[in-house]
């Protein structure tokens, strides 16, 4: 069942700015889809715009079968928020913040149930001021799950978690996957994306340049084998060689090429210092379709 | 009603908030006395005291507490709940609401018995501007939170609504000492229709005037408040 069904969206702002331009996916029921993209390229603007905060300038979003800006009152009771930069009364304790929100929910769960689902219990009756960066990121994912979503939005949940924290609210989010949850994450970790991403879709000034599952994605890039070469030897693969002398081979097929080249470093006496070998990483398609694009 | 669990976070937040605590509870009781020493009558002194509520407690707080909350991003974060956007300033706005019924309230008992003052003979006409006066003045408080960047300029911010009304209501000074073209244009500002109505629970006077002119500051209110009020902070 398709949860979130987005066609052909732009969104504009006045000025004229086009901020995303004729944006299309759709993410299935308990499945996990990752918007990356560089600061700027559109991610938060498109996400809003699902969330039900401002309508398109063109195309259509379907969250749940409805239209979240229009029928935000069928939409909402069913979806969770946690917004890049969520705020909360610096005055208020955690317990109060949480009430505060439940009591604006149509089925919260327990405020305690909440709290222990982020690891909050123990700074329950805190000044929201007094919190670190990181547990301020854990209560706002505590009141995005504090009305039982079946649709989970969130922006960049981990920043300022320290690992441990990050590690917890990874194995939350599974768990919630796990359950039928679906969630529509944007972050710059890639490495979280990497790790919980069913599918993504990487953007770059406002459009889709590249989507698909985590392997569809990363395999339309080169693995990429390194290494000093010594001078005035004719290597046997095709190889940039850059100013500090480093010689740099892109290949689709990581082991072929690789034998090749060490067969040959063998057979020749040939001593290839500093060698790396690596086979296409989110990273590196991520880096390459940002300097493509740039 | 589910605008009330953000009405006691914002309560829970009042009682926390020394500035706003002055301006509602305290600064009113110390104007009193001024207000009194001018007046001997209670009915004017009544009439003085409700106006000054509306301005401080409610106009003056509701532009801090929008400011404040809209820059704590507690507005942005409301709006992707399940609220509705009139929920969320309704619940914003009831701490300084209540606040404000019950000063008035108690001041009008307190000169009433102080001063020996009658019980108004028509007091729907009193309940109504009260009520229409709480409204006009939240709106207006909305209003002008959307061109107000930080919560100290507010004191800046407020002042032409603060000054307009206070100097156009009666209150100092009769009307009749203006000219008759600026006269019955100051009785077109938001506070006058108000105080005009609240009079009118004691003593024969103009109500139909008044109403309409509430009515239509109401239907002001609200119209600029949906085109011009800011969820977000300016970035």
């Amino acid at each position: 069942m398709t949860v979130i069904e987005v066609r052909g969206l732009t969104r504009r702002y006045s000025g004229g700015f086009e901020a995303v331009r004729g944006v299309s996916f759709d993410v299935e029921r308990g499945e996990m889809f990752a918007l990356l993209g560089t600061n700027g390229a559109g991610k938060t603007s498109t996400v809003e715009v699902v969330e039900g905060l401002s309508r398109p300038a063109e195309g259509t979003v379907s969250v749940l079968g409805h239209d979240p800006f229009r029928e935000r009152s069928l939409v909402r009771p069913r979806m969770g928020v946690m917004l890049q930069e969520g705020g909360f009364p610096p005055d208020l304790t955690v317990t109060e913040a949480t009430k505060m929100w439940a009591g604006t929910l149509t089925s919260p769960r327990p405020v305690d149930e909440a709290l222990s689902l982020v690891d909050l219990t123990h700074r329950a009756s805190v000044r929201v001021k007094q919190l670190s960066g990181g547990e301020r990121r854990r209560l706002d994912l505590a009141l995005a799950l504090l009305g039982k979503p079946e649709v989970l939005f969130l922006d960049e949940p981990t920043t300022g978690l320290d690992p441990e924290s990050r590690r917890n609210t990874w194995e939350l989010i599974r768990a919630l996957l796990r359950e039928g949850v679906t969630v529509l994450l944007t972050t710059h970790y890639l490495e979280e994306a990497q790790a919980l991403a069913d599918r993504l879709a990487i953007m770059h000034r406002g459009r889709i340049v590249a989507q698909g599952t985590v392997s569809e994605v990363v395999d339309a890039y080169p693995s990429r084998i390194s290494f000093f070469a010594p001078a005035g030897v004719a290597l046997p693969v095709v190889a940039d060689v850059d100013t500090s002398g480093r010689a740099n081979v892109r290949t689709n097929n990581l082991q072929e090429t690789l034998h090749e080249l060490l067969a040959w470093a063998h057979a020749n006496s040939v001593e290839l210092s500093g060698l790396d070998a690596r086979s296409a990483s989110l990273e590196e398609a991520f880096l390459a379709i940002a300097e493509e694009a740039a | 009603m589910r605008a009330v669990a953000v009405g006691q976070a914002e309560l829970t937040l009042f009682w926390r908030n020394k500035t706003a605590l002055f301006n509602s509870l305290l600064l009113p009781l110390l104007i009193a006395p001024a207000l009194m020493a001018a007046n001997a009558e209670g009915v004017p002194l009544i009439v003085g005291l409700v106006g000054f509520v509306l301005l401080m407690a409610v106009y003056y707080n509701l532009v801090t507490t929008f400011v404040a909350r809209r820059e704590e991003l507690v507005l942005k974060r409301l709006r992707v709940g399940e609220l509705r956007d009139p929920e969320i300033l309704f619940g914003a706005s009831l701490p300084s609401v209540v606040v404000a019924l019950g000063q008035i309230v108690l001041f009008a008992v307190i000169v009433g018995v102080v001063t020996g003052a009658d019980l108004p003979s028509r007091p729907w006409f009193l309940v109504l501007g009260v009520v229409g006066g709480v409204a006009v003045f939240a709106l207006l408080a909305a209003v002008s939170s959307a061109f107000t960047r930080t919560v100290e300029m507010a004191q800046v911010t407020s002042l032409p609504v603060l000054i307009a009304c206070l100097l156009g209501s009666g209150l100092f000074f009769p009307l009749s000492v203006f000219p008759d073209g600026v006269g019955s244009v100051v009785r077109l500002l938001p506070l006058t229709p108000v105080l005009d109505l609240v009079r009118a629970g004691w003593a024969d006077g103009p109500v139909l005037q008044p109403m309409i002119v509430l009515a239509v500051w109401i239907g002001l209110g609200i119209y600029a408040v949906r085109r011009w009020f800011r969820w977000d902070p300016r970035r």
